[in-house]
């Protein structure tokens, strides 16, 4: 295997040729593989978010589903199911998508509670419980979850115990003109994602995330990031303050970002890149008004403010 | 050298070192000396040998018991040496010794090193109580700096490893260890440095504070030397053991250039008048307080009977007196007076001056005397009255002396005058009997007897006795003195060397007109082991080593300390003197300054001398640093393990945010480093590249655990002067166009 980081920069490039004019995007999604985290994107629809984890997953040579999530959709759809084999007189665990390296839930919050929360011991140990029986799932794994923004129709918004189980969130934006330029002159005759080459292995990209955890992390940055979380705990604008797993979450975050820029070690301004993108959608705004989608508007913008109230060690 | 191995060298250099000086200043058992020397040895070439490893396979080891057991042994071996010996310093010293060769043979957690620094630290205390000789400074200023050194060793090794460095390091660790923890440059230099420094306080602190009269310096308990024959009553025979023991009782500084060490000179102790026929008494023994006539000047007003003699100059004789078991005071016969810095002074019947106890620590003091010579009249026979009681103490004579008083009389035949029968009796004596150390204690009834009929071979005492009775049956009026005959001359300070095997007794003769005369019938003894050559001429140069040590340094006094002071002041007269004499030669010559300073150089010698000492010993120390710091500094220890660096660079990077905040560019608290260099892009684009250098070292080393090489460190350095020159540059230029505008 050749350099990490060139390694994870030819991943970007790959999937830059689909996701035009978003390297930040494309990066922080990188980024999240890396950290074993699940990526959650929001955005209106349209701009790309499906295609974004569909290049991922094509870049990766791994298995991928997707999962079209709908207002009907069940757990059993997701998990799998056991259904009675005739044969054998025994009944028989079918597989659901949900067993797949890269996992895209498209449209998340379209589908009820109860589907939305079977994805919950899925990400957060990697592994299914059907009928008394766990499954274990392959690895690497990760969930890349889609949804439009609160308060379009037939929506049913995450619940905060579930929000905290993704590493970050993004949002991907319109493109600049040009760009969108660009992906109007591109010939339509296959789906873009489907044309990218996988460029690493499944060994590759868990080498890889064995390489982040080993990015060193000074101490004093370690106290910077705690106390940016702590702020977040004491901020009088924040209902509810960052947890423990969103601490952590940073931490990893910010050393897989560090290897992403080619670096053993990790500096503050990583930390101060991925605050907001990791952070926001883990607290609740006190007074939260308007559109829900405002709301995680404003928490990204306390989220900032905090960050620059933490003075940097030097 | 890893920084662990030096730790524990130290440690164990710190041990024998603070050995070396117990060696040296007391005496040790041999088993002990050589039993610890071993341990010693072992212990170094276990820690040379061994790199790193904490946990020697090799070594045989045994059980904690076997050591536990040996302690307690040790511990009842302390009780039974201190109960058999009675002296409780000398057997904890020893008991402490063998604790220690226990200890070295049982290094192997950190908290051993300390127990051992611990006792290091006891043995040299002890050491300083045990005695004060001159080998203890040397030896300090060495365990002071094995001690600062240790204590470095002991701060690094600790943050390294945390609270317990000799716990198992995971190889990962011990790689890391490898990396920085080596005894670099800067240690060496910051070592060496603070144990400079220490030195340097310690000096300004001796000099500072006087000694007091009680210490470690001085000597402490059972240290002063017993001597014979100056106490108030004094067997026949009890000097004779002494003759033999050779060490230091005093020293004598005769005024000015003294007698070029030809001359013998009495210093005397006590008189004795009464003898019963086995040993003499001193019944004359009421002492008197003699009053102080000026600060520290005790002196007797006008002796008796010395109306119608002619005034014979007195002359001054400088004594350095050992700390010894008796309170007297020696001078040359007869002293007046004696001056120093003394509590009180005492003098008996017959002249004898005394401290009111012995002293512990060494006397300093002047002794005024005025000698005696035989008057013309006393050659002519001329009768004499002498009182009653005079005579009732000094013609006494034991009970069946008749031997005694017939060989008397056959030796004086036809002489008259009292003179004239002691010198003949003096020649006689001298020439017919033999002189020899080898005479047991006489178990007999009449030792004197003994001497003069049957073995006709003795010493000084016997000498004396016999002169003293036969002048006594003649009716002459004599006394035996007891005090010590100066031979030995040292050329190096110009004084006399007197040692226990000096002591010696000798007569007083009244003669009616001159009054006491000093005669001494023994002859010089020739079995004075000869020391001669160089070694000789080694020996004395330590000799008046020792006592400049002890004058300066064990002495060192207010006096002294104002002494320095003043030595130290009129250098710097003598220099500022020089200076503006040499810038106004066209002037004429100040001779009186000139004058005048070399009074005071005479008054103040002393002070110089101390002033001297110091400033010399001071300068040897730095020469030492500077030619180690020279040759060996660049080659022992290789480049580029820098250790310093990582708050060297961050602070190269604070003091580029600061040059750049003065150009306008701030940095804010809350933004990151490459944050703030794309600040500086946006803002100042021609300091980028220099800022992006910098930063990116000091990132490196600052969030990333890297060192830095040397030449990073240098490059690092350059750069932020490039910077700076960069912005003085813009000044310059901001200020050229401002001037122009105003124009």
């Amino acid at each position: 295997m050749m350099n990490p980081t060139e390694t994870i920069r030819s991943i970007q490039n790959n999937i830059a040729r689909v996701i035009k004019g978003k390297p930040a995007a494309v990066e922080m999604t990188v980024v999240c593989l890396l950290a074993r985290g699940h990526l959650l994107l929001e955005d209106v629809p349209g701009v790309g978010k499906t295609t974004l984890a569909h290049s991922l997953a094509r870049s990766l040579d791994c298995s991928f589903k997707r999962i079209q999530f709908t207002s009907d959709l069940l757990p059993s759809d997701i998990v799998g199911v056991s259904i009675f084999n005739r044969q054998k007189q025994a009944f028989e665990f079918m597989p659901g998508p949900i067993f797949a390296n890269i996992v895209l839930a498209d449209e998340i919050n379209r589908t009820t509670p109860k589907t939305q929360s079977s994805l919950l011991e899925a990400m957060s140990e990697a592994q299914i419980s059907v009928d008394n029986q766990t499954y274990p799932l392959g690895q690497p794994f990760m969930v890349i979850a889609t949804q439009n923004p609160a308060e379009y129709h037939g929506t049913f918004p995450l619940p905060e115990s579930q929000l905290d189980r993704f590493l970050m969130k993004l949002r991907l934006g319109y493109p600049m003109p040009e760009e969108e330029k660009k992906v109007l002159e591109r010939t339509p005759s296959l789906h873009p994602a489907e044309e990218l080459r996988p460029i690493v292995t499944a060994q590759d990209v868990l080498d890889l995330q064995a390489q982040a955890d080993n990015i060193f992390m000074d101490e004093s940055l370690t106290d910077y990031l705690l106390s940016i979380v702590q702020a977040t705990r004491q901020s009088e604008l924040l209902a509810l303050g960052v947890s423990t797993r969103g601490a952590l979450a940073l931490n990893r975050a910010t050393k897989a970002l560090a290897l992403a820029r080619g670096r053993t070690y990790c500096l503050p301004d990583d930390i101060r890149e991925l605050a907001p993108i990791v952070l926001s959608h883990r607290v609740m705004v006190a007074h939260a008004q308007g559109l829900r989608s405002r709301g995680f508007e404003q928490a990204e913008c306390i989220i900032r403010d905090i960050v620059d109230s933490v003075p940097v060690p030097v | 050298m890893s920084l662990d191995q030096a730790f524990r060298l130290t440690s164990i250099l710190l041990a024998g070192v603070s050995f070396i000086a117990l060696f040296l200043e007391s005496h040790l058992p041999g088993w002990l000396t050589f039993l610890t020397g071993v341990a010693l040895i072992l212990a170094l070439v276990r820690v040379t040998e061994l790199t790193g490893d904490p946990s020697p396979g090799a070594r045989t080891e045994l059980s904690t018991a076997v050591w536990n057991g040996l302690v307690i042994l040790g511990f009842v071996g302390f009780w039974a040496d201190s109960l058999m010996s009675g002296e409780l310093l000398p057997a904890g010293v020893r008991f402490l010794l063998v604790l220690m060769v226990i200890k070295l043979f049982t290094l192997r957690c950190f908290r051993d090193y300390l127990h051992l620094h611990v006792m290091s630290v006891v043995v040299m205390l002890a050491a300083a109580a045990m005695g004060a000789d001159f080998w203890y400074f040397p030896l300090f200023v060495v365990y002071l700096f094995v001690g600062v050194w240790t204590l470095l060793l002991l701060g690094i090794t600790k943050q390294l490893k945390g609270p317990d460095p000799s716990a198992p390091v995971l190889a990962s660790q011990q790689e890391t260890r490898g990396l920085y923890g080596r005894v670099t440059p800067q240690v060496f230099r910051l070592a060496n440095e603070l144990a400079l420094f220490v030195f340097g306080v310690t000096l300004l602190l001796f000099f500072a504070l006087p000694r007091l009269q009680a210490g470690f310096y001085q000597n402490g308990q059972g240290a002063a030397i017993r001597t014979a024959g100056f106490s108030d009553a004094v067997d026949l025979g009890s000097i004779g053991p002494i003759k033999r023991d050779p060490r230091v009782v005093m020293r004598v500084e005769p005024p000015g250039r003294g007698p070029d060490g030809k001359g013998r000179l009495y210093l005397r102790g006590i008189a004795f008048d009464h003898y019963d026929g086995r040993s003499w008494v001193n019944q004359l023994s009421r002492r008197r307080a003699v009053r102080e006539t000026g600060p520290g000047i005790f002196a007797l007003n006008g002796s008796q009977g010395d109306r119608g003699r002619p005034e014979r100059p007195s002359f001054q004789l400088k004594i350095f007196l050992e700390p010894l078991d008796t309170p007297v005071l020696f001078g040359a016969p007869f002293m007046e007076a004696v001056s120093g810095n003394l509590p009180a002074v005492q003098v008996d019947v017959s002249g004898s001056f005394y401290l009111p106890f012995p002293s512990v620590a060494p006397v300093e003091y002047v002794a005024v005397s005025k000698s005696t010579a035989v008057l013309p009249a006393d050659l002519q026979p001329s009768p004499v009255v002498y009182h009653e009681a005079f005579l009732r103490y000094f013609t006494q004579v034991p009970a069946r002396s008749d031997r005694i008083a017939a060989l008397a009389r056959t030796v004086v035949g036809q002489e008259r005058t009292p003179y004239g029968q002691a010198m003949a009796i003096q020649d006689h004596l001298a020439r017919n009997y033999r002189y020899s150390l080898e005479i047991p204690r006489a178990e007999q009834a009449n030792p004197l007897e003994e001497f003069l009929f049957n073995r006709k071979t003795g010493y000084c005492e016997h000498y004396a006795t016999a002169m003293v009775i036969m002048l006594r049956t003649l009716g002459v009026p004599a006394r035996l003195v007891t005090g010590f005959l100066a031979t030995e001359w040292n050329e190096y300070g110009n004084y006399y060397v007197v040692r226990q095997q000096d002591a010696h007794a000798w007569v007083e003769v009244h003669l009616a007109h001159s009054g006491w005369i000093v005669m001494d019938p023994t002859p010089p003894s020739e079995d004075i082991g000869d020391m001669t050559g160089s070694w000789q001429g080694w020996a004395s140069m330590v000799d008046h080593i020792r006592l400049l040590w002890n004058r300066v340094v064990v002495q060192f006094s207010a006096a002294d300390q104002l002494a320095i002071v003043q030595g130290v002041r009129i250098s710097g007269a003598t220099v500022g003197q020089k200076v503006w004499g040499s810038t106004s030669k066209w002037f004429t010559p100040p001779t009186s300054w000139r004058e005048r300073i070399v009074d005071l150089y005479d008054r103040s010698s002393t002070g110089i001398l101390a002033a001297g000492f110091i400033a010399i010993l001071a300068g040897l120390c730095l020469l030492l640093w500077l030619g180690w710091k020279q040759s060996r500094y660049g080659r022992l220890f290789p480049k580029g393990s820098i250790q310093g660096d990582r708050r060297a660079v961050a602070k190269l990077y604070t003091d580029m945010i600061l040059y750049l905040s003065r150009k306008g560019v701030q940095k804010p608290v809350n933004t990151g480093p490459l944050q703030f260099l794309d600040t500086i892009r946006t803002q100042w684009t021609g300091a980028f590249p220099l800022a992006a250098t910098i930063t990116e070292l000091y990132c490196r080393e600052r969030f990333g655990r890297a060192r830095l090489k040397s030449d990073e460190y240098i490059i690092a350095q350059n750069t932020l002067d490039q910077l700076i020159s960069l912005t003085r540059k813009q000044d310059g230029e901001t200020e050229k166009t401002g001037a122009g505008n105003g124009i």
